[in-house]
């Protein structure tokens, strides 16, 4: 339980879910919001990026968690060791991070204000 | 088929129905915070049977209600930066600048809170034994598992 837990905090969080993979969930909302043509044709596109954007970044987090379970629970681990694991996951969250930012906006240059609010505004 | 045969299993099946849904209700009534408490009593417990030594087993028990608040604090943070990551989502008008703004102060937090949680387990790896390490990481109650997930869902 406290490497599991450890690990968690290390982590800054342990679910397999980035902070912005909330948006690629909007395809089905994006679906009735929008008439089907070209420019729905585009956002699904985008959408789609950011679902498999997000689960890549998923496996990084996952598999960090591993990485640092198993340095955890060694006897000998030093500090190092341990910095190590997460400097490559904290480089690898800062490209997803990158990455879905440009394809949130590239969403919202698809997307007029009014259907941008009833995706994604309060009501939605 | 006999009519009060048929009524028997009708009442059996029933039973059956009334059982499960109260069965699912008891699960949901306990609500995750109280898992977790219970999950870090039954680490504390574990701590005094496996640790003979009264001073270690203190100082690895004050040591765990360090981990325990960070990681309620942690639930708080995250639950915060979802809710306001959906705001500046929410709004056609938030710039780049200030997504990328929000982005780094979550980044900078996480960093101090691994500073934090890296000086919080090698003070325990200096505390603990890798024997009583070893013995400690066996038991796993059913709470101490449900928290896991829980947390790990976060």
């Amino acid at each position: 339980m406290l490497i599991a837990l450890f690990t968690i905090l290390l982590l800054g969080g342990g679910g397999g879910s980035g902070i912005l993979d909330f948006i690629a969930d909007t395809q089905d909302t994006v679906k009735v919001v929008v008439e089907k043509d070209d420019r729905r044709k585009e956002m699904l596109g985008t959408l789609k990026a950011m679902k498999k954007r997000a689960n890549a970044h998923g496996k990084v987090l996952r598999r960090s968690s591993r990485d640092l379970n198993r340095v955890l629970a060694d006897d000998e681990v030093t500090e190092a060791a341990i910095d190590t694991i997460w400097y490559r996951y904290f480089a690898q969250r800062e490209v997803y991070n990158r990455e879905m930012l440009d394809l949130r906006f590239q969403l919202r240059d698809q997307m007029t204000r009014e259907e941008w609010e009833q995706v994604f505004g309060e009501d939605s | 088929m006999r009519p009060s045969s048929r009524f028997r299993q009708c009442v059996l099946f029933l039973a059956i129905i009334l059982s499960v849904t109260i069965g699912c209700a008891g699960k949901d009534d306990i609500a995750p915070i109280d898992v977790e408490k219970q999950a870090f009593a039954d680490l504390r417990e574990d701590i005094r049977e496996v640790i003979e030594d009264p001073a270690r087993a203190d100082e690895a028990i004050k040591l765990v209600g360090v981990l325990q608040e960070d990681l309620a604090a942690l639930r708080r943070s995250v639950a915060e930066r979802r809710s306001r990551i959906a705001e500046l989502n929410a709004d056609y008008d938030t710039s780049r600048a200030d997504f990328e703004a929000f982005l780094q102060r979550i980044e900078a937090e996480v960093g101090a809170n691994r500073r934090r949680a890296s000086e919080s387990h090698l003070a325990l790896l200096a505390t603990v034994t890798a024997e009583e390490r070893s013995a400690l990481a066996k038991t796993r109650t059913r709470a101490m598992k449900a928290t896991i997930r829980t947390m790990q869902a976060i």
